[in-house]
């Protein structure tokens, strides 16, 4: 069932949501299907021409809360830009994390050994891709109709070539590629219509999320150049994941005895239960109905954990949104929240997988977060929050589900009177490729497929 | 009887050491007489060291600035606006010179505010964990006004909350040649072994009494 909210009629909508992709804001249905193609544009013309074919069939974010049909998303990465004919003047307006494309900023990423992009999968590191589609519907039917209406602008459509077409979603119950219900939490942006659900915090302002509107210090963040180009857009990155199931799961049989042991270990590796239940509001055992209710699963805090003897300070949720955990480090946590679209793909999360050919199956997450300042972001959590233990007192500790484990590294499980530490955890999710992207408004799809 | 066993010469990073070295006396060749003399006493040591594991190098920290591991360096070199090293000077004296405020901070190492030139302008060089671009917009959003009442006192400082504040502190950043770290620990690294030191070293006191 999707999720349908209520405009929140006490708080003004500031964002011209009219001018807005709908994916910024519309959130993933459930159950989701979908698919994301990759597209390279070989000739400048053929490029901006089928934008023009595409862009009608943009949804825009107006009324983004009510229960919709399937719609489309159009990012560009910088290249896509260059292979688009964008003058140099505007192409240099970019940020230089984004001009210089994901692979190459493997160092800031910490994208290195198995995540290195030298054995990152075809067509990702290649700076072929251009364009990135991606078609969100909520049931089967409708969204075969969106592929067909999608495939129908880009398919045999020469001076443009299709690089890859991934299916997404189908899974059963939602759940990820670890078997757990994912993307509950989300950050709420200010003038967007709808009021925050509880523990989603205050509205943070809506220029962290979209240019052209003022940010928690103030001011707007930079946004490509002319105006036209970069006001009601965003930032997207994308980074696909393939998930060793049998890894996570051997991992779970050598350090816990009983099932009830590997659900409970496995909850602290995550910081959730499988049915999204929270640790912070369900310490011991998994409760479905919590996890299930969006009114109840987010409604938490850490202030009463402050040694994470519920939820581990290590653990994946509470490293990617710390709220109100007393960090070592001067921070602000809301100048580091994304949205977050991410899919799951490939066969369901499979409990008895335990080998390393199970490892091999092509199975995981496209990882899908969009912000003002995505890839500074990205960046930022790659270096201090997944692959460093630092910021809550972990020294060299990684992130147990998306960071990338050196040998012998640690997960630690604070107890009383003396702390687990768990050795040899390894990598469960490795980084197969990825991309910057910028996600333009509709007049910025107009603009960029006219000929001048 | 040992015997002395000698690198084969041939191997090729034995031929890069010898071709840095080289390079070396000949850019020694003009160097005074001091340098020149205290080249050739360590030159058999270089040798005889390159051989075994280098350290690791220096590498970027980001926009601007060097790191070793951990641990990275800034230095700025700014000059004063119209009254700013007054101002300054007297700011960092109501703290005794020790602006110990930065301990919340939690990544700075060590802070340094060095006067030049008659007062014309400063150089300001910290230790701090990480990299450049990582916290900056925090600082600004968590302690504006303290970070505006130091760098005031630059010429054509902007304030922290405009867009062009970091373009000013790359444009006035110089990145060391050369960066040198004792411990590759963080300031929480540090704080956090100085704690359970003193546990151990409790726990050892009680269990050598009993």
């Amino acid at each position: 069932m999707t999720i349908i909210k209520t405009p929140d009629v006490a708080a003004p909508i500031t964002i011209e949501l009219d001018d807005v992709q709908a994916t910024v804001l519309r959130q993933r249905p459930a159950p989701y299907y979908g698919t994301h193609v990759l597209l390279r544009v070989d000739d400048a013309r053929s490029g901006r021409a089928l934008l023009r074919r595409l862009t009608p069939h943009v949804d825009s974010a107006a009324e983004w809360w009510r229960a919709s049909d399937a719609w489309l998303a159009v990012a560009i990465s910088y290249t896509g830009f260059d292979a688009l004919g964008l003058p140099q003047p505007a192409l240099r307006s970019f940020p230089d994390a984004f001009r210089a494309g994901m692979a190459a900023r493997s160092a800031e990423l910490r994208d290195e050994g198995v995540n290195a992009p030298k054995n990152w999968e075809f067509p990702f590191g290649t700076g072929q891709v251009h364009i990135g589609l991606s078609a969100f519907s909520g049931s089967l039917e409708k969204w075969h109709r969106i592929v067909e209406i999608a495939r129908d602008q880009y398919e045999n459509f020469s001076g443009v070539a299709v690089l890859q077409a991934q299916d997404f979603g189908q899974q059963p119950g939602d759940l990820n590629s670890l078997g757990y219900k994912d993307g509950i939490d989300q950050p709420p942006i200010e003038g967007s219509g709808v009021a925050p659900l509880p523990g989603q915090g205050r509205p943070i302002k809506a220029g962290e999320f979209i240019l052209g509107y003022p940010g928690e210090t103030g001011a707007p963040l930079p946004g490509p150049r002319p105006d036209v180009l970069g006001r009601n857009g965003t930032y997207v990155g994308l980074r696909k994941y393939q998930t060793l199931v049998g890894s996570f799961n051997r991992f779970l049989q050598a350090h816990a005895q009983t099932d009830d042991e590997r659900e409970l270990l496995a909850a602290k590796l995550v910081g959730r239960w499988r049915s999204g239940a929270p640790l912070a509001l369900a310490p011991d055992v998994d409760d479905a109905a919590l996890g299930n209710d969006p009114e109840r699963n987010n409604d938490f805090g850490y202030r009463d954990d402050p040694h994470g003897l519920h939820v581990p300070l290590g653990s994946h949720i509470r490293r990617m949104n710390p709220r109100d955990t007393s960090l070592a480090l001067l921070t602000d946590v809301n100048l580091h929240r994304v949205i977050r679209r991410g899919t799951t793909y490939g066969p369901p999360y499979d409990p008895t997988a335990v080998s390393v050919e199970d490892d091999q199956i092509p199975r995981g997450a496209y990882f899908l977060f969009m912000s003002a300042k995505a890839p500074a972001t990205i960046e930022f959590l790659q270096q201090e929050w997944v692959n460093s233990g630092n910021f809550v007192g972990l020294a060299e500790e990684r992130d147990p589900i998306i960071g990338l484990q050196e040998q012998d590294a640690i997960f630690t499980v604070p107890k009383a009177p003396v702390r687990r530490r768990i050795r040899d955890i390894q990598t469960f999710n490795v980084l197969r490729g990825g991309e910057y992207f910028f996600m333009p408004s509709l007049s910025a799809l107009r603009w960029l497929g006219e000929e001048h | 009887m040992a015997t002395q066993v000698q690198p084969n010469p041939h191997t090729h990073a034995d031929v890069k050491v010898e071709e840095h070295l080289a390079k070396m006396r000949e850019l020694f060749a003009d160097a005074p007489e001091v340098g020149k003399k205290a080249l050739e006493n360590v030159l058999a040591r270089l040798e005889a060291q390159a051989s075994l594991n280098p350290p690791p190098p220096m590498e970027s920290a980001g926009r601007v600035g060097s790191r070793i591991g951990k641990v990275s360096e800034l230095t700025i070199i700014v000059p004063f606006a119209p009254g700013g090293a007054r101002r300054l000077r007297a700011f960092l004296q109501l703290f005794g010179g020790n602006l110990a405020g930065a301990d919340d901070v939690g990544t700075v190492h060590d802070m340094r505010f060095v006067f030049l030139d008659n007062d014309t302008k400063m150089l300001f060089a910290t230790a701090y964990d990480g990299d450049w671009d990582a916290y900056i917009d925090d600082f600004a959003s968590k302690i504006p006004d303290f970070l505006d009442i130091i760098d005031s006192a630059w010429e054509g400082w902007p304030g922290i909350r405009s867009p062009e504040a970091k373009d000013y502190l790359a444009a006035h950043q110089v990145t060391a040649e050369g960066w040198y770290v004792a411990n590759d620990l963080t300031v929480a690294e540090t704080r956090r072994l100085r704690r359970i030191g003193e546990a151990v070293d409790e726990f050892l006191d009680k269990v050598g009494d009993a």
